[in-house]
């Protein structure tokens, strides 16, 4: 595929968002107005700016991406607009604000390349830890901690003489920064930990020592959970450490052990920890939980199942009636306004994306890059899978936002940076 | 090291075709009932906010409407102007409580189906109208009004009908409720109250309720005892004071304790007309259980009636069950002990009877039409079932206008129509009785004359209590009906 066919289909996603706030509108009295023409502008700028920054420092990319990533965030975003109006406008500016952040990536990497993060592997661990554990500051200081719906996620920066606030969730950029930690250290490391010393049965058991970084794996996914009760981060960190380990060393004996690990973590968090126990327990019935903690499923379920083949028509179902609806749970909202045909188009369309993913993975020839691409593609594909799995209520509900869909700045800058990394991977094993 | 990567990247495309199953499962398998489910808050807007077509009487008479909200121009009201009077057939759409009556049966024509299912979406493909209908019923507004006039606030049930079609005419029951207050702001708590409420107003007592049917079920017995030749009209039984039940302590005695004639011998016409029990508890011992139950049958007891609506099924007791038990077969003979019987029922026997012994399937629904007044489709009547021979029927259908000339069912004498009937006072240990009343008219109908039959049943002997009699509460009710059908 071409340059040129990456901007036209970047242009035609930005069309459908244009036409679905345009549908939007009318639904509820109005014609075409300046929303319509914001909106067109705004995915045109950042997606088109990030297309020619792409142009000018990574011309070898894969156009795959882009333009997938595009259709998933408009698709996302006429949702938000339908529900939230003020929140679609707020979001029209993180996508600018991501769009330029990500240019400056490719910028900044211009001449060094992804190799440059080998060299700073420890410094960006340090930093990737900070931003995990940074939600944990008192809410007395300046830049501080809060919980939302209890979850301990963000961070806030009060404006000093103002009633304003910056909030961000650290966790977002922590797991990018984990990631490329991770592959630089299996880069190096990987040959040694596949190295079978001696059998448990049918199980080929490596040396001891290093067992170590599953350890690790699950003792921060632990902490992540006991001191923000993140649920949904917690699964994904954890996911993309095992993921990531199987892949460098080809071991199913770190696949089967974080299983195991997992299984065991999640009936401890069960005993434990009341609020994982009510989430269990919705999960498995939720209708006789509805009126608590089955709630949002039921909801859910009910915008889904109403939306049946072709959807109410978008403005024309109650999406509004889902708690968290243009978060968590804006794969509900629109399977009941575009019917199967949107929620398949949208699967299709992380299919796509991830399978993009990974074949920059799998043709990458550095060790790194190899890892990096694979590791990125698994936190994007992770994310998906524990959000969508909690709305289609195949895995209990955990708060993760939808990559590209859910309404959020902070995710949205975090998932266009693991795209312009892949685009960056892709462009150098062109050269 | 490529391996690894292919296989993860395989486990992971493999979860999300299990998340493209799993949300086609939701959103087409489970999606009805899901979209449907009285706990989606969606089902307000979508069944009860969206306009459905009128439910109207047989003469035109609006039963149930929509319209626009005055607090969202999108979304519609229902109301049922004539409130309590039709609440168990034409029924209710509510929000919190789902749908009943016609409103649930008729929902698809009520309702556009221009909707987003893969049947309504096919059907609008095809070229399918997908335009709400309105639904004409059979009931005729003035004679449900009379007859829930005549039943009045004693608790009980009326069902008139149509003997030749099965057209139900009117079907009554009290207590009632008014289904606008569970479509209104305060549905929550008239729910409640109705659900609590120990006289049960929600239900249709003319379908859903059984009752002992006492001296009416002579109607049945007589027949088994014509149509097997065992007897006739003028047949002679013996007229004891009591009839002792063989193999029991206790015996079947006339109502008032007397003789049935001159304590000789009595013809089955004197006491079908006085209705004395001894006669046709003997009859009934003559006949045997076995041969009761299958006139029974006939006549559509232990089976299900089709009908609009489900209704309980009528019981008279199993073959071989009572077949050696004599005093069983004697009560069961005049209506007690274990039978039970649904007063829609009761109206198909006395049905029966007027037309030739042929019973018609029942029904509530005359025709559905479009919003531009075209009938869409139209009540076929068909046969239920023969319950007697056209020669039996003629027998009882003198005997029955004798009742109503000079028997107890005198108080259901409409001036210058033949009348036929049969009373019932059906007994219940420790409480005031029942009063039964089935009947028919007019007697020799020409073809194409209006003909009705109907049974009435006044509980716990209604507004007489122990005094009650089917003759003195029931006969007089069916006749104020019967009176109103035939202009009178």
């Amino acid at each position: 595929m071409t340059r040129r066919a990456e901007a036209g289909l970047i242009v035609a996603a930005a069309l459908i968002a244009s036409v679905g706030v345009a549908i939007v509108e009318f639904t509820r009295g109005n014609w075409l107005n300046a929303q319509v023409a914001l909106t067109f502008l705004a995915f045109v700028a950042s997606f088109g700016g990030v297309h020619l920054a792409v142009i000018r420092w990574a011309p070898g990319a894969s156009s795959l991406l882009l333009p997938t990533a595009t259709f998933l965030t408009a698709v996302g975003f006429i949702e938000i607009y339908r529900i939230d109006s003020e929140a679609a406008a707020l979001q029209r500016w993180s996508l600018l604000v991501a769009a330029a952040t990500a240019s400056m990536v490719l910028w900044l990497l211009r001449r060094t390349g992804v190799a440059v993060f080998r060299r700073y592997r420890y410094v960006i661990l340090a930093i990737g830890v900070a931003f995990l554990l940074l939600p944990l500051l008192p809410n007395s200081w300046i830049i501080h901690g809060a919980t939302v719906n209890g979850s301990r996620l963000w961070v806030r920066l009060d404006i000093p003489g103002t009633l304003r606030v910056l909030s961000f969730q650290p966790g977002e950029i922590a797991k990018i920064l984990i990631t490329i930690f991770l592959a630089s250290y299996l880069a190096e490391r990987a040959e040694a930990m596949s190295v079978v010393s001696r059998k448990i049965g049918p199980f080929k058991v490596p040396e001891p020592r290093h067992l170590g970084p599953v350890i690790i794996a699950g003792a921060a996914a632990s902490l992540v959970l006991i001191y923000q009760r993140d649920l949904g981060a917690s699964l994904l960190l954890f996911g993309v450490f095992i993921g990531m380990l199987y892949i460098a060393t080809g071991r199913s004996f770190y696949v089967i052990t974080g299983a195991v690990l997992a299984v065991f973590g999640g009936i401890g968090a069960y005993a434990t920890f009341d609020h994982v126990a009510r989430r269990i327990e919705a999960w498995l019935d939720p209708f006789s939980h509805i009126t608590d903690a089955g709630y949002q499923t039921v909801q859910g379920l009910f915008a889904m199942g109403s939306g049946a083949l072709t959807g109410s028509g978008i403005g024309l179902g109650r999406p509004d009636l889902i708690p968290a609806v243009t978060t968590d749970f804006i794969f509900a909202a629109i399977a009941e306004e575009m019917g199967l045909a949107g929620s398949l188009a949208v699967l299709a369309g992380f299919s796509l994306l991830i399978a993009a993913g990974f074949g920059i993975a799998i043709r990458s020839r550095d060790r790194f890059r190899k890892y990096l691409a694979s590791g990125l593609t698994i936190v994007i594909s992770l994310q998906a899978i524990i959000i969508l799995g909690g709305v289609l209520r195949l895995l209990p509900i955990t708060g993760l936002t939808l990559p590209f869909m859910s309404y959020g700045g902070s995710s949205l800058l975090a998932n266009m940076v693991i795209v312009t990394l892949l685009l960056r991977v892709s462009h150098e094993e062109r050269l | 090291m490529n391996i690894a990567l292919r296989r993860a990247a395989y486990a992971i495309l493999t979860a999300f075709v299990v998340l493209a199953v799993s949300v086609t499962y939701i959103q087409v398998i489970a999606g009805p009932d899901l979209r449907d489910d009285p706990r989606n808050p969606r089902v307000a807007a979508w069944r009860t906010g969206r306009q459905r077509a009128p439910i109207v009487s047989a003469e035109g008479q609006i039963l149930a409407l929509s319209t626009p909200s005055p607090d969202d121009p999108k979304l519609y009201e229902r109301a049922y102007p004539e409130g309590g009077l039709y609440a168990h057939t034409v029924g209710f759409s509510s929000v919190l409580y789902g749908s009943q009556g016609i409103e649930r049966t008729h929902a698809t024509d009520l309702v556009s189906n221009r909707d987003a299912t893969i049947s309504g979406v096919l059907h609008g493909l095809l070229g399918g109208d997908t335009r709400p209908r309105g639904v004409r019923l059979t009931l005729q507004h003035t004679l449900q009004t009379v007859a829930a006039a005549a039943l009045g606030q004693q608790r009980g049930s009326i069902v008139a009908l149509d003997p030749t079609t099965g057209a139900i005419l009117a079907m009554v029951t009290f207590p009632t409720f008014d289904p606008n207050d569970l479509v209104g702001a305060n549905a929550f708590a008239a729910g409640e109250a109705l659900e609590n409420d120990p006289d049960e107003p929600l239900r249709n007592r003319a379908i859903d309720q059984t009752y002992p049917p006492g001296s009416i079920f002579k109607v049945v017995t007589t027949t088994s005892g014509l149509d097997t030749g065992l007897v006739n009209a003028s047949s002679e039984f013996p007229d004891p004071v009591a009839l002792a039940l063989v193999g029991t302590d206790s015996t079947i005695r006339n109502s008032n304790a007397r003789v049935c004639h001159d304590g000789v011998s009595v013809t089955l016409e004197h006491a079908f007309i006085k209705s004395c029990n001894t006669v046709f508890a003997q009859l009934g011992i003559d006949l045997g259980g076995d041969q009761l139950g299958r006139t029974s049958a006939a006549f559509g007891f232990n089976t299900a009636v089709p009908f609009d609506f489900d209704v309980l099924t009528s019981f008279f007791p199993r073959q071989g069950t009572i077949q050696n038990d004599p005093a069983a077969t004697a009560q069961s003979a005049i209506g007690q002990r274990d039978v039970q019987a649904t007063p829609l029922l009761m109206a198909l026997v006395a049905g029966a009877v007027a037309n030739n012994g042929t019973v018609m399937v029942p029904y509530l629904v005359e025709e559905v039409f479009t919003s531009d007044g075209v009938i869409e489709s139209d009540a076929e009547p068909t046969i239920w079932r023969r319950a007697l021979s056209p020669a039996s029927a003629a027998v009882l259908s003198d005997l029955m206008e004798q009742v109503v000339i000079s028997g107890t069912g005198r108080g259901a004498t409409v001036p210058g129509v033949r009348i036929a009937g049969k009373t019932g006072t059906s007994e219940i240990a420790g409480e005031a009785p029942h009063a039964w009343f089935i009947g028919f008219g007019p007697v020799g109908a020409k073809p194409g004359e209006p003909r009705i039959a109907i049974a009435v049943i006044v509980e716990s002997g209604g507004d007489f209590g122990e005094s009650a009699t089917g003759g003195t509460v029931a006969a007089p009710i069916a006749q104020q009906v019967l009176a109103a059908f035939f202009g009178i």
